[in-house]
């Protein structure tokens, strides 16, 4: 992809947790394997901090896809996953009132040495805006 | 509400933006970010942003002339916010922190930005500057918003508590009394030894676990800043870091090894009949296959702090106030279900760990020299008897001509494949102790009954580390027959009667004499399938962490999907658990030998008595932070709280009425921003985490130009 391409291409927010993901996504840079430069990752102790609305302003802001991506159940908060699982579907409730693809939208787990399936998360996310394009038409409606 | 809400936003960001200047400091990191990013033109991009006072760069930001460019524009005031754009924050965010605090400023005016492992490496050419340009600009963002943090601090018992008298145990409470820190050592069983008690020589060295056990628990027995508590189980739980209570409750007493949950109905039998004779034990007997008698008849009653005891329930109890807590639970043996390898349906066929309590039993009674026998886990409940005789092993008084030894018994389970217990759980992990069991019990029997032929049918050999690939070979050299199988193959188990031919190995008349064939497809021969006539299979059972419940429930501890313990990072915080103040040491964590688990218990030791050292703990102070003025009290952040006690609604007065509002108890956050998703009025935030610093990032994530936005 042509860089006039990329800077229109769909913005990607990647909430990953400081203990999995995070250093899951350093291990992906030291391996020096290449993924697609419209992905932004916010370091977070734990992603059940953020309220649905959260959400719903990320993709009224102009995000085309989120991915959080968690320790799943090696969660180090005990019942934090369980917390996140639940308002996850809460969001995606929001989401579909709005008229939005849920899919724009996605719950993962990364470990630190997940570099094949952290490759694989961004690569499906930007297959899916590509076909679907940013919320932008959407805007009005969240 | 909404306007007080816009209120204090719109307060905040003038105070933000009229006072804080933010300092970037962007690194080349000689050249694996400059080789991708064009950091003199990132450099003039974000000089630019208002909120930016400075930008400078540097071939190595992390060397002492980098950290320099630092502590001179906050010692001259030129910025009051820190940005350092660089490698991940993994590697140097403590440097950083470092040179701020040097330079006299609260270290928690910093943020980094991650332009290496997330930029340059992974993205190219203009693309990779684009990209470090948002991150910084985020990270400055962010940064405008930070205040400077207190670390919080407790002030902390110089006291530790071990739950758990295994190797790993015992290790950690002796390096910590070391240290000078008094320690109570809390074990269930009467014994002191855990797993390594029914141990003889140690592999690969050939130590003896007699004498290990004997001479560690001594030590800790003879020790005068430990106290054992033993018969005993943790009854109670709370408090934080540097304060704990914990009470304790005397259990029945058992031996160690009927304290294990998964014990057969006639193990009990035998471990009840045992308990009676504990009476004629006096503490520090070693005692073989339960470990060293702990229990003496001052237990309970002439302890320095005895003032807190008291009695229940026919059973004794104790309050302990403690400074950090270290859990090794340890392990147990995986007990095959019924007819797993005809387990228990075969009389022919037992466990290692029985084989092996088999041998030294008739060691302890005399029949056989101290060389027959060999290295094992505990738990077996086989009352066979086993005898030396000049060519073949003996057992039960049979002569065993032949065994097999299956391996990955309880270990490496797959779905669809393995029968899962009762709580639909399969062991998908590697027990990593069992290949080097299994080799060295065999080479032990080839080497003192060479007549006796043995089978070895492994999915994998692991027999990893140190000293330990030696005695695979030496299995080789022994003549131990190898046969590979794959995990949807496993060998199967056969009373002879029901046999087909014994071809391959004997003559039909030969099988016809042996009570077991075990038939397998072997993977070496390209899947040539063998049967192997025995008169005994051994089956190499791996490990299962010890059931704790009782303590994952009290003290909420993560627990991975395997059912071990969860440390919080493997490498950048080795055996330590969210809550603060509390360590793993050994296998309750994850399958380890007696050096590995000494080696973690060595490292929870050190890092416990590094934060009792000054008598007070400091903690990051990245916890809950209440904003009274937006509180309603209404107590939701209490309901999602994951910590008891962190949160909790109390009254207080304003304008002369009661109110009530949300408190938080620092030292019993875990700060995992539970509670931050569920305020409706955005009166709860993490401390250096804020979700008006994430919001503020993702606006300038979305900024097409970020200076045409911001201006």
């Amino acid at each position: 992809m042509d860089k006039t391409a990329m800077l229109h291409r769909g913005k990607i927010l990647i909430l990953a947790t400081e203990t999995c993901a995070y250093p899951g996504a350093d291990s992906v840079g030291q391996s020096h394997s290449s993924y697609p430069s419209n992905t932004f990752i916010l370091r977070v102790r734990a992603p059940v901090l953020f309220p649905e609305q959260f959400y719903m302003d990320c993709f009224r802001k102009g995000i085309s896809g989120i991915i959080i991506m968690s320790c799943g159940e090696e969660c180090p908060y005990e019942g934090a996953y369980k917390a996140l699982a639940k308002r996850i579907d809460r969001v995606y409730q929001l989401m579909k009132a709005a008229a939005l693809d849920i899919r724009r939208l996605r719950l993962t787990a990364i470990c630190t040495v997940c570099n094949r399936a952290f490759l694989k998360e961004i690569n499906q996310m930007n297959e899916l805006i590509d076909e679907i394009g940013v919320p932008i038409n959407e805007e009005a409606e969240l | 509400m909404k306007d007080k809400k816009e209120d204090q936003k719109h307060k905040e960001n003038q105070e933000y933006r009229e006072d804080k200047k933010v300092g970037v400091y962007i690194c080349y990191c000689g050249g694996n970010i400059s080789d991708h990013v064009d950091v003199e033109r990132v450099r003039e991009y974000v000089e630019n942003l208002p909120e930016v006072a400075v930008a400078r760069t540097n071939m190595f930001m992390c060397s002492d002339p980098g950290q320099q460019l630092i502590m001179d524009d906050l010692k001259n005031g030129t910025v009051e916010r820190v940005v350092v754009a660089s490698c991940a924050p993994s590697l140097h965010e403590t440097t950083f922190r470092s040179a701020i605090s040097r330079a006299g400023i609260n270290p928690y005016i910093y943020e980094h930005a991650n332009i290496r492992e997330q930029v340059s490496w992974v993205h190219h050419g203009d693309q990779a500057t684009e990209k470090a340009i948002k991150l910084i600009s985020m990270a400055s963002a962010k940064a405008e918003q930070l205040s400077p943090l207190e670390p919080i601090r407790v002030n902390a018992k110089k006291h530790a508590t071990v739950i758990g008298g295994g190797v790993a145990g015992l290790r950690a409470a002796k390096d910590m009394a070391d240290c000078g820190i008094e320690v109570a050592l809390i074990e269930k069983s009467q014994f002191l030894g855990g797993n390594l008690a029914p141990l003889d020589k140690i592999a690969p060295t050939g130590e003896s676990a007699k004498e290990l056990l004997s001479t560690l628990a001594l030590q800790v027995l003879c020790h005068p800043s430990i106290t054992i508590y033993a018969g005993s189980v943790v009854d109670s739980f709370e408090g934080y870091v540097g304060n704990f209570t914990l009470g304790v409750k005397q259990v029945e007493p058992l031996p160690s090894k009927a304290a294990d949950s998964d014990i057969t109905a006639e193990a009990d039998i035998s471990d009840i009949q045992k308990t009676n004779e504990t009476d004629k034990y006096k503490k520090g007997d070693y005692i073989p296959f339960s470990g060293v008698f702990a229990v003496d008849d001052a237990d309970f009653s002439n302890r320095s702090d005895s003032q807190n005891l008291s009695v229940s329930s026919n059973w004794k109890s104790h309050v302990i106030e403690t400074g950090v807590i270290v859990i090794a639970t340890g392990f147990k043996s995986y007990t095959p279900n019924i007819g797993e390898y005809g387990y228990k349906k075969i009389k022919e066929v037992i466990t290692l760990p029985e084989l092996i309590k088999s041998m030294a039993d008739s060691l302890n009674s005399g029949r056989l020299s101290s060389q027959d026998s060999f290295t094992m886990q505990k738990g077996s409940a086989c009352s066979g008897k086993v005898r030396g005789l000049e060519k073949f092993l003996e057992i039960d008084g049979r002569k065993i001509r032949s065994m097999a030894m299956i391996h990955c018994v309880g270990s490496r389970q797959t779905p669809g494949i393995h029968q899962e217990n009762d709580s639909g759980q399969l062991n998908e992990y590697c027990s990593r102790t069992c290949c080097t069991a299994t080799l060295n019990a065999a080479n032990i029997i080839r080497e003192r009954y060479p007549s006796t032929r043995i089978y070895d049918f492994f999915r994998d050999i692991r027999t990893y580390g140190r000293g330990q690939e030696e005695i695979y070979e030496k299995a080789s050299h022994n003549q131990v027959i190898f046969f590979r199988f794959e995990a949807d193959e496993p060998p199967e188990i056969i009373e002879s009667r029901e046999s087909q031919s014994g071809k391959n190995f004997e003559s039909n008349s030969q099988l016809n004499n042996f009570p077991i064939c075990v038939k397998a497809k072997d993977v070496l021969t390209f899947g040539e399938e063998i049967e192997a006539p025995v008169d005994l299979v051994v089956l190499a059972t791996g490990i299962e962490p010890n059931d704790v419940s009782d303590l994952v429930q009290k003290m909420k501890l993560p627990v991975g999907a395997d059912r071990f313990l969860l440390e919080v990072h493997p490498k950048l915080r080795p055996v330590e658990l969210p809550v603060s103040g509390i360590f793993l040491a050994g296998t309750c964590q994850a399958p380890m030998d007696i050096g590995e688990s000494c080696n973690a218990a060595g490292a929870a030791a050190v890092k416990a008595a590094a934060m009792l050292a000054k008598g007070y703990v400091e903690l990051d102070p990245f916890v809950a932070q209440i904003n009274l003025e937006l509180c309603n009290g209404c107590g939701a952040c209490v309901e999602s709280c994951l910590s008891d006690g962190a949160l909790r609604i109390v009254d207080i007065k304003a304008d002369g009425e009661l109110i009530k509002r949300a408190e938080v108890t620092p030292p019993l956050c875990l700060g995992c921003g539970a509670c931050v998703g569920v305020c409706s009025e955005n009166a709860i935030d993490i401390a250096g985490w804020t979700l008006r610093q994430y919001e503020a990032m993702v606006d300038r994530i979305v900024a097409e130009n970020i200076l045409a936005v911001i201006n």
